[in-house]
């Protein structure tokens, strides 16, 4: 096994091309496609051509139309078949259309099976598949005649395959007509010619496959996805569950942090108070133990310093006041809050949008939190402008580099974040560095 | 009374336990999740032990798992859980192996120490302290019934006490008034419950349980 693959490894890639597996997936579509594609095509186009018939008359319309209906769910069903193979066979990955549930009454409901556009063209691929496909088993045919042209000498000698006497010799087959052209095997040989051919067209037909599922391919994803204005909006559900999951997990934190943070203190600051008016005793009294009282109280004094410090934080961390000064001023203090030196440039003569602005001002925040926990920097590039439409943010490093997205570094949280108004995300951070990371939002969502 | 505290949050422990101290209580271990919160009671055996719901490592309902286990295999300690929120849900699987020696407190309670210490000392007698908050919530979540309903707000006033695990004692300090119109109110209740004298049940817990749709 090892030898054929190093063996073909030295092959040039033209005579490779029967050994990849690409060429043998092609093929096992192709064989695959053809039978699904008859069956199909001929159901269809006798439910259409029914439906056709009958709606010519006034009284046969319904049912007319009900065959139509049934032709264009069918068409779904089959492309769904076919989607299924192109997925499997030849890594054709197209997203389903979204499924048709009409509602309301009767006829409304007829009536947006009768429109449904993703059906409709369900329809136009079963229906040009079936040429395709015929294409397709006939590219079949130069493997078989490749491989049986090849064999040549083998059945002669081994098998002992030989023309009986008065007949013209063994038949040389070929996928292309020759006429009376190709050659006859008369000889052991001979048999060498027709295994030349047959070489030839084994070399040949990958190529030929790859051509005609070529078209196939066009022809999925063209007509079998889910269409471009259902993509947008499969885009938008997506995205918009990222804005509602990232809200969710930022008032969780919100809650966190307030449970464990703020709430302790004010709870430990009413108990010592608590505790210290207890030791006052009542009105007159002497006070027993002055120091302990005075310890109380300035345990009191320093878990409300605390909460109010625990607070502030808090707050900022929901929106940093700097922030309606513009986000100049906002990346201004994040850059002389950061501990590695931050070299800062902005550009940016038009406001964004206040969502647009907050989004930016907390992914500089996280990445420079990224560059001072992970990547060992000692300078940083913070850079901020408007170019092409769009709000750039571009975080530069000198660090250690190889950042990746998903590698618990905080930087799948901001991808998510950027989506949510259709903005990117780009790392670029080979191992030893340097780390560029490039947000880009569009400047008013 | 000897004491175990729970609590992941190191100010509140070390303030806890100088108050408990401070009025001559033992307090045997302090410490911050549930883990050692078990191994804390099958060591030292406290009278009662102080138990946030909240813990690491998920920050759910470690405490009040520790202090099922711990009502079930050392009926000798008390628990009595506190916590920011009150959960109707866990309230009820607490009360749910009864209401001997257990207690549910919103946090803040501690910024009152007389009365919170006043509930530990319930519970660790085998008594119950219910927060308000978890009376209320309880008693709202219960089906309604009708001798519920007959009840006068007076009436309901002192059952919502009794709830809250109060001896009639001190339902009469809260409410302000006699112990002989607590009597009566109780006996009132009592009677429109439909809860005859028996020396097989106690009528208070009967009726509390009534009321708390459990």
């Amino acid at each position: 096994m090892r030898d054929t693959h190093t063996g073909a490894a030295r092959l040039p890639g033209v005579l490779r091309a029967p050994l990849t597996r690409r060429a043998w997936w092609e093929a096992a579509y192709c064989l695959a496609g053809f039978p699904l594609a008859l069956v199909g095509f001929v159901l269809v186009v006798v439910l259409l051509a029914l439906g056709a018939g009958l709606t010519v008359s006034l009284v046969g319309a319904v049912l007319g139309l009900l065959f139509v209906v049934v032709s264009t769910g069918l068409a779904r069903a089959l492309a769904a078949a076919h989607r299924g193979l192109a997925a499997n066979l030849l890594g054709e990955r197209v997203a389903p259309p979204p499924q048709l549930r009409p509602t309301g009454r009767v006829f409304a409901r007829l009536d947006a099976r009768l429109r449904d556009a993703a059906g409709w063209r369900s329809v136009a691929y079963v229906l040009a598949k079936l040429p395709v496909a015929a294409v397709q088993w006939y590219a079949l045919t130069w493997w078989v005649t490749g491989l049986l042209n090849l064999s040549a000498p083998l059945r002669w000698a081994v098998f002992a395959q030989r023309p009986h006497p008065g007949q013209e010799g063994m038949p040389t087959i070929t996928p292309i007509p020759a006429g009376g052209g190709a050659p006859h095997s008369t000889s052991f040989a001979g048999t060498f010619v027709a295994a030349a051919i047959g070489a030839a067209t084994l070399l040949a037909a990958p190529w030929v496959t790859r051509g005609i599922v070529a078209v196939d391919r066009w022809l999925v994803r063209a007509l079998l996805g889910p269409g471009e204005l259902a993509q947008r909006v499969r885009n938008l559900e997506e995205t918009r569950a990222l804005a509602v999951d990232d809200s969710a997990a930022l008032l969780r934190r919100l809650e966190r942090d307030l449970h464990d943070g703020a709430q302790v203190r004010l709870v430990a600051l009413a108990m010592s108070l608590d505790m210290a008016r207890e030791r006052l005793g009542a009105d007159g009294e002497p006070v027993a133990d002055p120091d302990r009282l005075r310890r109380l109280i300035e345990t009191a004094h320093t878990n409300a310093t605390e909460a109010l410090t625990e607070l502030r934080d808090l707050s900022r961390g929901i929106h940093p006041p700097v922030l309606d000064d513009g986000l100049p001023d906002a990346l201004a203090t994040l850059a002389a809050r950061s501990t590695v030196p931050v070299e800062l440039a902005v550009d940016i003569p038009e406001r964004p949008t206040p969502a647009i602005e907050t989004i930016a001002y907390f992914c500089a925040a996280e990445l420079l939190t990224n560059v001072i926990k992970h990547s060992g920097a000692r300078r940083v590039v913070l850079r901020a402008s408007l170019e092409e439409g769009l709000l750039r943010l571009r975080v530069t490093d000198d660090g250690r580099g190889g950042a990746t997205v998903g590698a618990g570094s905080g930087l799948t949280g901001l991808v998510q974040r950027v989506r949510t108004v259709d903005g990117t995300l780009d790392i670029t951070s080979p191992q030893g560095g340097p780390t560029s990371v490039t947000v880009s939002l569009p400047p008013h969502a | 009374m000897r004491v175990v505290i729970a609590e992941d949050a190191a100010v509140l422990r070390e303030l806890l336990a100088l108050m408990l101290t401070d009025r001559g209580h033992e307090v045997c271990a302090a410490v911050g999740d549930a883990d050692a919160l078990r191994a804390a009671v099958t060591e030292h055996r406290p009278d009662v032990a102080v138990v946030d719901i909240r813990m690491p490592p998920t920050h759910t309902d470690e405490g009040l798992r520790a202090a099922i286990d711990i009502r079930q295999d050392c009926p000798g300690t008390g628990v009595l859980l506190f916590s920011q929120y009150i959960e109707t849900k866990y309230a009820r699987r607490l009360l749910a192996a009864g209401s001997a020696g257990v207690g549910y407190l919103l946090k803040d309670r501690v910024a009152n120490v007389a009365e919170f210490t006043e509930a530990l000392n319930r519970v660790a007698d085998g008594g119950t302290a219910l927060d308000p908050e978890v009376v209320t919530q309880l008693a709202g979540a219960a089906r309604r019934t009708e001798d519920l309903e007959s009840l006068t707000a007076r009436e309901r006033q002192v059952l919502a006490l009794m709830a809250e695990g109060r001896s009639n004692a001190a339902i009469a300090q809260a409410l302000v008034v006699s112990a002989g119109t607590v009597e009566k109110h109780v006996a009132a209740v009592f009677g429109k419950l439909n809860l005859p004298a028996s020396e097989d049940a106690n009528r208070r817990v009967l009726a509390v349980l009534r009321y708390l749709g459990a």
